[in-house]
């Protein structure tokens, strides 16, 4: 007799629901933890050797290993590309990457798979020749190029005299020679190392990344209270009043939303052509451009936010005040500002968050002048442009340090408030 | 006194019209009807909440018809209480006081009356999630009263209550309006409840208020 028969009713377990719930709430959650992680693990944290050219040529692995002709006693850098495993040299062999010191004339390459493309990489660290110092600048020459740029930073260290020992910035430079300021009464050195400073340090040194850093904070925070000032009132409005064309209101505050950001800088761009020249000339291009195009999209998060927090907030509250004297006015701030606390933090973080990533229409709106317009996504946008991914990392890591700040202060403020 | 003389509300395909009712001062009145009759409608528009559409609302001797809620001297008690849910017990009584700018002894004295008479003496520091039932209902009243108002109007206030509260409750509402003199106005759905409340009784039936002898 089956359970049918027996007349006792059964349920199917819960455990397929839950588990499929769980699968695919958690991919989404393993991506999002995979992607920061991912930035964290790529950069490099520690200083690299400043190295000289390219010395592998280009080719195809033969049986007897390609062969690239070394100096003794020198250190290399050595990367493993796809086709190979490592190389091979008198004292023994090197899988992988790393820095080696060569003992002999040659080294040679250990391939995957023979008739294959070579894509190792091996490149020789720089050593220095000579040094001067005039008028407390240092110019170093080198005797393989250095591949260093104007702007750069440099991470100097002696071990026997002063005021070398730091990070500097490159003044000057030809293929093998570079030049950077050094400390007053800095006398000729001993014997100097140089290296590359990391990518972090790099970034948080120049000077271009220094000013859009700053831009940022600056006009993320004034796109926040401009936000947050409009997004109140219109918030309190669409939720306790009806109106005539309050429906037409509703879609045209979702606008900025739904438009492609590219669009809404391109509307304000060409907006601008129909204001008095004074307006105009004050605004395209300059920051408060970049203000203009942050602020466009972040309020109509922070309208909707509000929206939501003033709807949750019943209308028997202000009735009450009202028939205990309270006017309209004083009921809104004494009844119901006091409970729309963390809906006003909410809407703050996340205007804040929107204008701190907000790249297009600051692109087409404001321009992407260094030391002008340069906000930190502008920042990282140059720097991949000018092939330095590394340096577009270390910029993004600064804004997620950023924005994990503000996230955490807005958290524990709300926090506060819950518990107090 | 609460006199309304031939009111009109109209609110969609929703209507009451014709609405008389009488209750002279320091009167109890109970107002019954079934859920959605439009009682609390009614108490609305007498707070200043609503717009009517026609007749005229005068309590005590002042016609209040076109006076905002602040300016009718009103206690009003929703069903929710809705009390402030960032404000202490004390603040919340203090609410209407400090909106009259009265001196700071003057409304601690009467913050203390007004626990005395409520027996809210121990819970003047709580914020309101923090309270019973019984005990956020006699904050609301305190409230409610702390302005003196010359009525009182009470929406539904021992529907959210236990069986063994509403004695204790209906002799508070009782002893208050016998120790204050405040005209009340209580609505109710229940009508073992009426019964049980002196006074005088009222019925909205169909739009219209029928008095009870």
């Amino acid at each position: 007799m089956n359970d049918k028969e027996s007349g006792v009713f059964r349920v199917a377990s819960d455990k397929p629901f839950l588990i499929g719930f769980g699968i695919l709430g958690g991919s989404y959650l393993l991506i999002i933890v995979s992607m920061v992680l991912a930035d964290l693990f790529f950069l490099n944290y520690v200083d690299q050797p400043v190295l000289g050219n390219e010395m592998v040529r280009q080719g195809r692995h033969i049986e007897s290993g390609v062969i690239v002709p070394t100096e003794k006693g020198r250190s290399y850098f050595f990367r493993a590309g796809k086709n190979e495993i490592g190389l091979r040299q008198v004292d023994g062999s090197l899988l992988g990457t790393g820095l080696f010191t060569a003992d002999s004339s040659e080294v040679v390459l250990i391939s995957s798979e023979e008739g294959k493309p070579v894509t190792a990489s091996l490149r020789p660290e720089v050593r220095l020749k000579n040094f001067a110092i005039t008028n407390n600048v240092a110019t170093l020459t080198t005797d393989e190029p250095h591949g260093l740029l104007w702007g750069e930073f440099i991470s100097v260290s002696s071990s026997d005299v002063v005021g070398w020992d730091g990070i500097r910035e490159i003044t000057e430079t030809t293929t093998d020679q570079l030049s950077f300021k050094l400390d007053e009464g800095a006398s000729l050195a001993g014997s100097l190392r140089l290296s590359k400073p990391n990518p972090l340090v790099q970034a948080l040194r120049s000077r271009d990344i220094r000013f859009s850093i700053k831009l940022s904070l600056i006009s993320c925070t004034l796109t926040t209270l401009f936000s947050l000032w409009v997004a109140v009132p219109i918030g309190y409005v669409m939720s306790r009043f009806q109106f005539r064309g309050k429906a037409v209101i509703d879609t045209l505050l979702d606008i900025p939303i739904v438009l492609p950001p590219l669009v809404v800088g391109l509307s304000l761009l060409i907006l601008f052509r129909y204001m008095p020249d004074w307006l105009s000339d004050a605004v395209v291009y300059k920051w408060p451009a970049v203000v203009l195009a942050q602020f466009m999209v972040a309020c109509a998060f922070a309208v909707r936010t509000m929206r939501v927090t003033f709807d949750q907030i019943p209308q028997r509250f202000e009735q009450v005040a009202l028939t205990l004297g309270c006017n309209r006015n004083k009921a809104f701030w004494r009844v119901i500002m006091p409970q729309a606390k963390g809906g006003l933090l909410a809407a703050g973080t996340l205007a804040w968050a929107r204008a701190l990533g907000e790249f297009g229409p600051i692109l087409v709106f404001a321009g992407a002048t260094r030391q002008k317009t340069e906000v930190l996504p502008t920042s990282a946008f140059l720097e991949l442009q000018a092939g330095r991914t590394e340096g577009m990392l270390a910029v993004s890591l600064i804004m997620i340090a950023a924005a994990v700040v503000v996230f955490i202060v807005a958290r524990t403020l709300g926090m506060k408030r819950i518990f107090a | 006194m609460i006199r309304l003389a031939d009111i009109t509300i109209k609110q969609g395909d929703f209507e009451l019209s014709g609405i008389e009712l009488e209750l002279s001062s320091g009167e109890y009145g109970v107002l019954m009807g079934r859920s959605g009759c439009g009682k609390t409608t009614l108490l609305e528009a007498i707070c200043g909440l609503r717009k009517i559409d026609q007749g005229k609302i005068i309590l005590g001797d002042r016609d209040v018809t076109n006076l905002p809620p602040a300016e009718r001297g009103v206690g009003y008690v929703p069903q929710d209480r809705a009390l402030f849910p960032t404000q202490p017990v004390r603040e919340q009584l203090a609410f209407a006081l400090v909106l009259r700018s009265l001196g700071q002894s003057e409304i601690s004295r009467r913050v203390e009356e007004l626990a005395d008479l409520l027996g809210l003496g121990e819970l003047l520091d709580r914020l309101p999630d923090k309270l019973s039932g019984g005990e956020a209902q006699r904050v609301a009243l305190g409230r409610a009263l702390a302005h003196k108002p010359s009525v009182l109007c009470l929406d539904e206030p021992l529907s959210a209550l236990d069986e063994e509260l509403h004695d204790e409750m209906c002799q508070l509402l009782e002893h208050v309006n016998g120790q204050t003199g405040v005209t009340v106005l209580h609505i109710t759905h229940s009508p073992s409840e009426a019964k049980r409340l002196a006074g005088c009784h009222y019925h909205l039936v169909d739009g219209k208020v029928h008095h009870d002898v």
